[in-house]
């Protein structure tokens, strides 16, 4: 499936929102809604709300986390923001500071 | 560089700036400028409803903005295009559909001073620095730059950058235009007077 | 200065053809088509198909014509109702108006585009009449 990439050393600075998937290894500050997977990849930087169904963060991630499905927390990751979805794993070696409601 | 390409996907709408030092393909539709130091591609489905600035510019879809490509901007069939469009080298397929001021063969400055429009553009001179001090001294003059300053002020740094460009250029210059007006405050005035016209 | 009028006849369905060595300063018309190698200063107005050639060299207000096709030089506006096409020697400063305009790579260009066509509704639809750049739209 297509998807959309925000490659490093490109920088967003607004609302992305789209109904496949978004690969981020570059900067975005804003909004970034998907219908479909989020991965932010390590080296990456997020400002931003992020909502998706599958999110996979090893980036670094300042804003709210709403996901339909599951939020996966790798190593390397550091949020910052309140992260909701009905499954959330945080992997050792992963730093995050926020609330986590799984009652969805 | 393989695989440093940042894609804009299909159903993907970015309402906001994109920058970097980067290649971008856009299939989907971005709502803000796209200022970046490597390849844009306008993909056929692609939109973007602002300026694009890169190195070389391929459009294949629509863009409701200026194009200026450092080295070159190629518009392709299925191109359809609202504004300028500035390169060292351009290229225009049957098909593609135009409705701008077209410039070829001058230099470009680079998106990374660019960014900055009104410092680039602009030729050094003091008197542009006054104009930036000025605008709270002129506000009475014009009602309505004095109400809402920030529209006001884009509008007119557009053309002001649009006719710096054009008294920039010496070989290519059109001999029966006008010359610019050569104060920049009278050059903001005029935006506004012009505006008011089309009205 | 002499005012001359050239009428291009289309005889025996050859081109009209202005040659390399002549130069003709006045007002150009006619029903066929034309090749102009050589210079023109003043007006030109066909109903054919206008062809530029690489060499020649055009100064005038306006074109008018069905297809115009530029490989030299062309100081002036362009109302074609036909396709406008600048070759890769074509140096051309002035207005282009037209079905289709295109132009090859290396060509030289300063002016005008106007081609008639909408934007996609997302980009606020029809924009006929609205001005960017520099020069005032032609009505």
């Amino acid at each position: 499936m297509a998807s959309t990439v925000i490659g490093a050393g490109i920088t967003v600075e607004g609302d992305i929102t789209t109904d496949e998937d978004v690969v981020v290894a570059g900067t975005v500050r804003g909004k970034l809604s998907a219908k479909e997977g989020i991965t932010i990849e390590h080296g990456a930087t997020v400002e931003a709300d992020i909502v998706g169904g599958s999110l996979t963060i090893a980036g670094a991630l300042t804003g709210n986390v709403t996901a339909t499905e599951r939020v996966d927390l790798q190593s390397g990751a550091r949020v910052i923001g309140n992260v909701k979805a009905s499954r959330v794993t945080i992997a050792d070696g992963a730093q995050f500071k926020g609330n986590v409601d799984m009652d969805v | 560089m393989a695989g440093s390409i940042s894609v804009i996907g299909r159903t993907t709408r970015v309402h906001g700036r994109v920058t970097g030092a980067v290649d971008l393909e856009v299939q989907g539709f971005v709502e803000g400028d796209i200022a970046v130091g490597g390849d844009v591609t306008v993909d056929v489905h692609g939109m973007v409803g602002a300026g694009v600035r890169g190195r070389r510019l391929v459009v294949r879809g629509a863009v409701k903005g200026d194009l200026v490509g450092e080295e070159a901007v190629s518009l392709e069939d299925g191109a359809r295009v609202v504004g300028d469009v500035r390169a060292p080298r351009v290229t225009i397929a049957p098909g593609a559909l135009v409705r701008g001021f077209v410039q070829t063969g001058e230099a470009v400055e680079s998106p990374s001073r660019a960014a900055r429009p009104q410092s680039a553009a602009r030729p050094a001179s003091p008197a542009p620095a006054k104009t930036m001090a000025a605008p709270p001294a002129r506000a009475p003059a014009p009602t309505p730059a004095a109400a809402v300053p920030a529209p006001a002020a884009k509008p007119a740094v557009r053309q002001t950058e649009a006719m710096t460009a054009v008294g920039g250029v010496t070989a290519n210059s059109l001999p029966r235009r006008p010359p610019p007006p050569v104060v920049p405050a009278l050059k903001k005035a005029k935006g506004q007077v012009a505006k008011r016209k089309e009205r | 200065m002499a005012q001359t009028r050239t009428t291009a006849r289309d005889a025996d369905g050859r081109d009209a053809r202005i040659g390399s060595a002549a130069r003709v300063r006045g007002r150009v018309h006619g029903d066929g088509n034309l090749i102009v190698e050589g210079h023109v200063e003043g007006q030109l107005a066909i109903r054919g198909d206008l062809t530029i050639a690489d060499g020649a060299s055009v100064t005038v207000e306006i074109i008018e014509a069905h297809a115009v096709t530029i490989a030299g030089a062309l100081e002036g506006d362009v109302a074609a109702t036909g396709a406008v096409r600048l070759g890769a020697s074509a140096r051309v400063r002035g207005n282009l108006r037209g079905a289709a305009i295109s132009m090859e790579e290396g060509a030289r260009y300063s002016g005008r585009l106007d081609c008639e066509f909408d934007l996609p509704p997302e980009l606020g639809g029809a924009s006929r009449g609205e001005t960017r750049g520099r020069t005032p739209a032609r009505r």
